[in-house]
């Protein structure tokens, strides 16, 4: 079968045209009703075009009109397609292309969860160094904001920091002299800015540009100055390590990485907020591991008792903690403890307080 | 002189798809997403269109999509390119205290409420541009940001009227799409107007906010307001408790106000089809290609159907993905149900559940796509009454294709588009 029927549209005007199809050697010729030459296609240069399934609609590779022949006699279809290799009736060619594309997909969300969980930590930890002091004491500032407006609960009209009463100087005093001996030994660019603050949890926190807030029931807890100037010690680490400026890098980092190119299919946001979740508990769990060796390692540098820290871990964190491990921002207490120790030898120190200064410290809540 | 094909079955739209190879389609294409994590959603847009669009015969001959996947990622590649700087430049500002600080929520809303509306005028350019009949494209003109610019108006005075503005704001854009839309050298027009779709519109709109504002009234009358006011004045604790003393009526307002929202809910939610048939119907009877006219008979009571098929679906799946958890969730507990379970376990087991809710959200949605969105078009198509269709044999070929990058950016900020 040498010729059969088809419609043509040549592209410049939509008028449909009954048209003759000539199968030459390398080339179909495309002949009007009168026998006029309409067209003339090679066969390397047809392509198949998305049509109803039982028709076969062809156009021409770097055509600059999209003239189309359409033929709808499945036989003669089937012969126009020996002929050409480029047309891809069955969609075997696409499908090849296709599952190289899905190959390429699942290798792609492989790298994105690599560079996810090694990337950005690094990439954020190089990043946080750079990033200049201003910007940094900015960022301070508006993290410090928020905090107080979520932590100050205002409640019995007790003011929210605590050492500014009369009664409560002595406390303040003694709790200065912590924290400047440990700031000579850690020698830090910036000054601290601590503050004691009127809240039950068993808690510090440090913020970016050195704000360190210690809560009242931590020192509640504390049995003994060195275990308070323990956790203190572990916030410097927070602060000398950059730590609030590198989290918020890293939590754009993720975002971006996740939010952007992954996931925007229905069911993938659970997907996003998942992998979030657990990554950025990760990191966290890295970061205060690290601040426990800064912590250990500075109080002895200033001569103190670095096991102090682990004491007073045990007690607020407990034996046993509820909840799942890859949603911990801390790593076990059990372990944290171990690595402590591991890095303390038992040796005389220095206490950072006289018991009448304890004593004025435990008090400066009122 | 090339005589036209007569043979060529005669007038009117027919859809010719098979539901069943479109459910084929899009049930591989859940499957290669969750795979890709979305990567694949580039590809099975593109299959989706090419089956619509394929299978949508308009006098005789089919339309025929010739997009690619390759272009939406490049559009989507494009269009993060161009947001990396916008999202940094908001990230800095919110650091900054001073009145750009402060504002910068607000104004990053609005930066990319416009951006989002730019990309929906640019993603209809790219697929009219994609769209070829009888070996002649459809393509549109116009300035995006105009549009958007004109969208954004239109879309405060809706919200401000509570909805009154919408018939306008509907006809107001489409008369400005449809303005910039071509046949080849063909040009369109939209000749729906608000008052129309306001008049057919207007009593589900009663319907609905009639009990909602009974229920706020109630809930006004019912206070006492100075004694409230005295209420909230006096200081100490317990401050509900007083107001609820000093207003007897207020707990019965409440939830009277609770009921009349939830009737209003409902309603509305019983009549969402209804609106949709309205709304398509009035969109469809609107559109004009010169002479070429069309009139739509969609039929409110198919646009239940496709719902009702839905629902239907919805509860089979459900009961089988009840069946099939059964297991999966003893696995999970397994891994997870120990003391000291290890954080490989855990991992393990919250991989589980995640993949679960992955392929439930996928089968809704993917049970919506062939159900309601497949039947939609298919009874918008068949509805449709062609007038001078004898116009579209004499159009000549204008135009050119456009970039993606307006689907990109539709698809980066999730206003639809793929």
């Amino acid at each position: 079968m040498n010729s059969g029927t088809g419609i043509y549209f040549d592209g410049t005007t939509s008028a449909r045209l009954s048209v003759t199809v000539d199968l030459g050697p390398s080339a179909l010729r495309i002949l009007a009703a009168d026998g006029r030459l309409l067209a003339e296609w090679p066969y390397a240069g047809l392509e198949s075009q998305s049509a109803p399934d039982n028709i076969l609609r062809l156009g021409l590779r770097e055509n600059k009109v999209l003239a189309r022949l359409e033929i709808i006699d499945p036989q003669f279809a089937t012969e126009i397609d020996a002929r050409a290799d480029s047309i891809d009736r069955s969609g075997a060619m696409d499908r090849r292309k296709r599952a190289n594309v899905i190959g390429w997909s699942v290798a792609a969300t492989i790298s994105l969860l690599l560079v996810a969980y090694f990337g950005v930590p690094a990439l954020a930890g190089r990043l946080a160094p750079l990033v200049p002091r201003v910007i940094e004491n900015k960022l301070g500032a508006a993290v410090d904001a928020q905090v107080r407006s979520t932590l100050d609960t205002r409640k019995a009209g007790a003011a929210f920091e605590c050492g500014n009463a009369d009664s409560e100087r002595p406390g303040r005093a003694a709790i200065n002299k912590i924290i400047r001996r440990l700031e000579t030994a850690a020698a830090l660019p910036a000054p601290l800015l601590p503050a004691v603050v009127r809240r039950r949890e068993a808690n510090a926190i440090a913020l970016p540009g050195a704000h360190i807030y210690v809560y009242q029931g931590l020192i509640d807890k504390a049995e003994s100055a060195d275990e308070l100037a323990a956790v203190i010690a572990h916030e410097i680490g927070h602060i000398a390590h950059r730590d609030g400026t590198k989290s918020v890098l890293q939590a754009a980092g993720l975002s971006f990485l996740f939010g952007m190119m992954l996931g925007d299919f229905v069911g993938g946001g659970a997907v996003v907020v998942a992998a979030k979740t657990v990554m950025q508990s990760s990191y966290a769990r890295d970061v205060e591991a690290s601040a426990d060796a800064y912590g250990v390692a500075l109080m002895n540098k200033a001569g103190a008792n670095g096991r102090a820290l682990g004491t007073i871990l045990t007690r607020i964190g407990g034996a046993t903690e509820p909840g799942m491990k890859i949603l911990m921002d801390h790593p076990e207490t059990k372990a944290r403890v171990a690595a402590i120790n591991a890095i303390t030898p038992p040796r005389t120190v220095t206490p950072f307080l006289d018991a009448a200064e304890w004593a004025a410290l435990k008090k400066i809540c009122g | 002189m090339t005589s036209p094909d007569i043979t060529a079955s005669a007038g009117g739209v027919r859809f010719l798809g098979d539901r069943k190879a479109y459910w084929r389609l899009l049930v591989r294409g859940a499957g290669l997403l969750m795979l890709t994590l979305g990567i694949y959603r580039f590809w099975l847009a593109t299959d989706m269109r090419r089956f619509l669009w394929s299978n949508t015969q308009v006098d005789g001959e089919t339309l025929e999509y010739t997009g690619t996947p390759i272009e939406l990622l490049l559009g989507f590649l494009t269009a993060i390119a161009i947001l990396i700087p916008v999202y940094a430049a908001f990230f800095v500002a919110a650091l900054d205290l001073g009145p750009l600080g402060r504002w910068s929520g607000l104004i990053g809303f609005l930066a990319l409420f416009v951006l989002g509306q730019y990309a929906v005028y640019r993603a209809r350019r790219y697929r009219l541009t994609r769209t070829i009949y009888r070996g002649l494209r459809f393509h549109q003109g116009g300035s995006a940001w105009r549009y958007a610019v004109c969208a954004i108006f239109w879309w405060t005075l809706t919200i401000l009227t509570l909805g009154l503005a919408y018939p306008w704001k509907e006809a107001r854009l489409e008369r400005f799409k449809m303005r910039n839309t071509y046949y080849g050298d063909l040009a369109g027009r939209f000749d729906g107007t608000g008052l129309s779709l306001f008049l057919r519109g207007l009593p589900m709109w009663l319907l609905i906010f009639i009990p909602l504002a009974a229920g706020v009234t109630a809930l006004i009358q019912s206070f006492d307001w100075k004694a409230l006011s005295d209420a909230v004045a006096q200081s100490g604790d317990d401050v509900l408790g007083r107001i609820e003393g000093s207003n007897p009526d207020l707990a019965g307002a409440i939830v009277f106000a609770m009921l009349a929202t939830g009737a209003a809910v409902c309603i509305a939610a019983l009549l969402y089809p209804a609106f949709q048939a309205v709304l398509l119907r009035w969109w469809a009877s609107g559109l004009r290609f010169g002479e070429f006219e069309i009139h739509s008979k969609l039929r409110t009571a198919q646009v239940y159907g496709a719902y009702v098929r839905f629902l239907w679906y919805s509860i089979l799946f459900a009961i089988v993905a009840a069946i099939l958890s059964i297991p999966v969730l003893l696995l999970v507990n397994v891994f997870m149900g120990g003391a000291d379970a290890s954080v490989g376990k855990e991992l393990a087991g919250s991989l589980l559940v995640l993949i679960g809710y992955v392929i439930v959200a996928l089968g809704y949605s993917t049970i919506y796509r062939a159900t309601v969105l497949l039947s939609l078009w298919r009874f918008t198509a068949e509805s449709l009454e062609l007038k001078g269709i004898a116009v579209l044999a004499q159009v000549k070929a204008t135009g050119a294709p456009s970039s993606a990058l307006g689907e990109g950016l539709a698809d980066a900020l999730n206003v639809g588009g793929i």
